[in-house]
């Protein structure tokens, strides 16, 4: 199996991912899927409930900053955490997705992730596929 | 970039604004050498990257705790004049209203090693902390708003905090002009489940007893009067809705710098002149944000009493368990300062970064088990630093790399050795914080005493450690 995402060393405060994928749909769930792991221990997580997500944005790199900041917020107002993204359509301005997860509990929680911050931020395609770098101001 | 600081003193740099052509203003650094060794060249890049903007006040200003950050570096300060200048949410930072409370005692050391194990474990059930615990108080609409606007007003007016703590917060725990109507929806519906909620990162509940007292005149006055006296201190922020005002705003704000035509060294540098509705709308919103944030703080000052209460046998009015002081060291305030002989009126950004104003308390924190300080403001401070200091340690190792580097159960077993009872959600909360991770707080305030923007009061360290 190919990667999804690996983190980085780069700051002295924060935390940095690359994450990739084959398709755009792909490259966005497994950005969420970063995202999780720093929040909660995502692979404990079940998939209880779900939640339909709608994004828009001016350009594909602000729909991954917006993608992710989203799914920061979600966890405060649904007081879930989540460990499936499933991108249900996609383009450069505008991703529907369902995600699902459980409620909050302290034994799976990790880290509070306050903002996605355009710090080292890119996105490319490569001729491999997708790869997204982004920086959590945790 | 190192290489064009000059020396100005053992305790103080000075960065010219010949170093780059765009720079307005020159820098001013207060460390040590040691400490000036270890700042990040990237961080002082930041720093001129701040002295760029329009109408900033000379000089910028990087303290000893000076780290990366987001656009500033952590523990910088910079000023904007009140007309021509600008105001920014990413000079401000994530958490708006980051700050410290610190609280006294009346008991020992000794009273709290006996019962230590019981009173962190209560302390650990009394206030909600990491990402996975849920607030208690959950606000209405109506009382959210409340808070917002009336900040620990609203604490005092229900029971959660008392007079006396309102008078030892800074801005008396209510900024003025604060309208939520500036705030949007999605930040209050952040807000309202996690008042009383310590969050998670390097935000802490500590315990601690006072090893040295420096200046026994000031400390008396504070209440405290004697080695191993027991203190408690609370380091936290405004929660999901300070990130959200933030994160908001950082958007609206760059939508401003095209409007405005302000040319920015760095995107995350998003601003808006001070008088343009999009400046205005920031600092009322960030200033809810800020009474948010005290009251955050009060309301777990008073679960903290009653665990204290539960714990001890007697009420906290006997243990004299009173707020000394209640900080800020994310924010930005208009304030006045005696500049080149004028008064002036200036925005201050403090980012990691607290106000010393003469004989006022000034709060660091050290890192989970080593030292924190309190020391007081002195009128160097306002001549040299627009009246602040430093807030912290500042970070030595990125917390992904303290996690890999570090184990959790074994930084607890440590702590146990060296007599400090740690609790926290998981173990890897208390590796990301490890104190290796950290810069030597020593240092940082050894920098600071030296350049006399504030002076030591007393040193505490902890007995009990609850990380979010």
């Amino acid at each position: 199996m190919t990667r999804k995402f690996k983190f980085i060393d780069d700051l002295t405060s924060d935390v940095m991912f690359e994450a990739y994928g084959k398709t755009l749909k792909e490259v966005f769930e497994n950005a969420a899927e970063a995202l999780f792991s720093v929040i909660c221990k995502v692979k404990k997580v079940e998939k209880k409930q779900s939640l339909d997500i709608d994004v828009k944005a001016k350009s594909i790199e602000e729909l991954m900053i917006n993608w992710l900041q989203e799914l920061i917020t979600a966890v405060d107002l649904k007081e879930m955490f989540f460990s499936e993204f499933k991108i249900r359509e996609i383009d450069d301005r505008h991703l529907k997705a369902r995600i699902r997860g459980e409620p909050i509990s302290p034994a799976k929680g990790e880290t509070v992730v306050k903002a996605v911050t355009y710090y080292k931020f890119k996105f490319e395609k490569t001729e491999k596929g997708y790869v997204a770098r982004v920086s959590l101001d945790i | 970039m190192k290489e064009k600081l000059k020396k100005v003193s053992e305790f103080e740099w000075y960065l010219p604004k010949s170093t780059r052509k765009e720079m307005r203003v020159d820098g001013r650094i207060i460390a040590n050498k040691k400490i000036l060794d270890a700042i990040e060249e990237d961080a002082i890049q930041q720093l001129t990257n701040v002295a760029c903007l329009p109408g900033v006040v000379e000089p910028v200003i990087g303290l000893p705790d000076m780290h990366w950050g987001y656009g500033l570096p952590m523990g910088a300060v910079s000023a904007f004049d009140d007309k021509e200048g600008i105001i920014s949410a990413g000079l401000c930072g994530f958490d708006i209203n980051c700050g410290i409370n610190i609280i006294r005692t009346n008991l020992t050391a000794d009273e709290v090693r006996k019962k230590q194990k019981e009173l962190v474990s209560e302390l650990f059930d009394a206030v909600p902390c990491g990402v996975g615990s849920k607030g208690k108080l959950r606000l209405t609409p109506e009382q959210l708003e409340e808070v917002l606007v009336k900040g620990i007003d609203w604490a005092v007016e229900n029971g959660y905090a008392t007079k006396e703590d309102k008078k030892a917060t800074e801005e008396l725990g209510r900024m003025d002009g604060a309208d939520p109507s500036k705030v949007s929806d999605l930040a209050k519906k952040r807000g309202m489940p996690q008042l009383g909620t310590l969050g998670a990162g390097n935000h802490f509940l500590e315990v601690q007893r006072v090893t040295d007292i420096f200046d026994k005149e000031t400390a008396a006055k504070w209440g405290i009067t004697k080695k191993d006296q027991v203190m408690i201190m609370i380091h936290c922020g405004s929660r999901g809705l300070g990130h959200q005002i933030a994160t908001d705003y950082l958007k609206i704000q760059e939508q401003a710098v095209d409007k405005y035509k302000i040319w920015l060294p760095d995107k995350q540098l998003a601003c808006a002149p001070v008088n343009s509705q999009e400046g205005r709308d920031f600092f009322a919103a960030m200033k809810t944000a800020v009474n948010y944030s005290f009251t955050n703080r009060a309301v777990m000052t008073k679960w903290i009493r009653e665990r204290f209460e539960k714990v001890f046998g007697r009420t906290w009015q006997e243990m004299d368990i009173k707020t000394v002081y209640a900080i800020a060291h994310n924010i930005v305030k208009l304030e006045e300062f005696d500049y080149n002989g004028k008064k002036r009126k200036l925005y201050v950004h403090r980012k990691g970064a607290t106000r010393s104003y003469p004989g006022k308390p000034v709060i660091i924190a050290g890192t989970m088990g080593t030292s924190s300080y309190l020391l007081k403001g002195t009128e160097t401070a306002l001549k040299k630093t627009f009246g602040s200091s430093a807030h912290g340690a500042g970070r030595a190792m990125s917390r992904h790399a303290a996690i890999k580097k570090f184990w959790g159960g074994k930084i607890k077993q440590e702590l146990a050795n060296r007599g400090i009872e740690s609790q926290s959600p998981h173990p890897k909360s208390l590796a990301e914080e490890a104190p290796l991770a950290y810069k030597d707080v020593e240092a940082v305030v050894d920098s600071v005493h030296g350049a006399g923007i504030s002076l030591k009061v007393a040193r505490l360290e902890p007995l009990g450690v609850i990380k979010g």
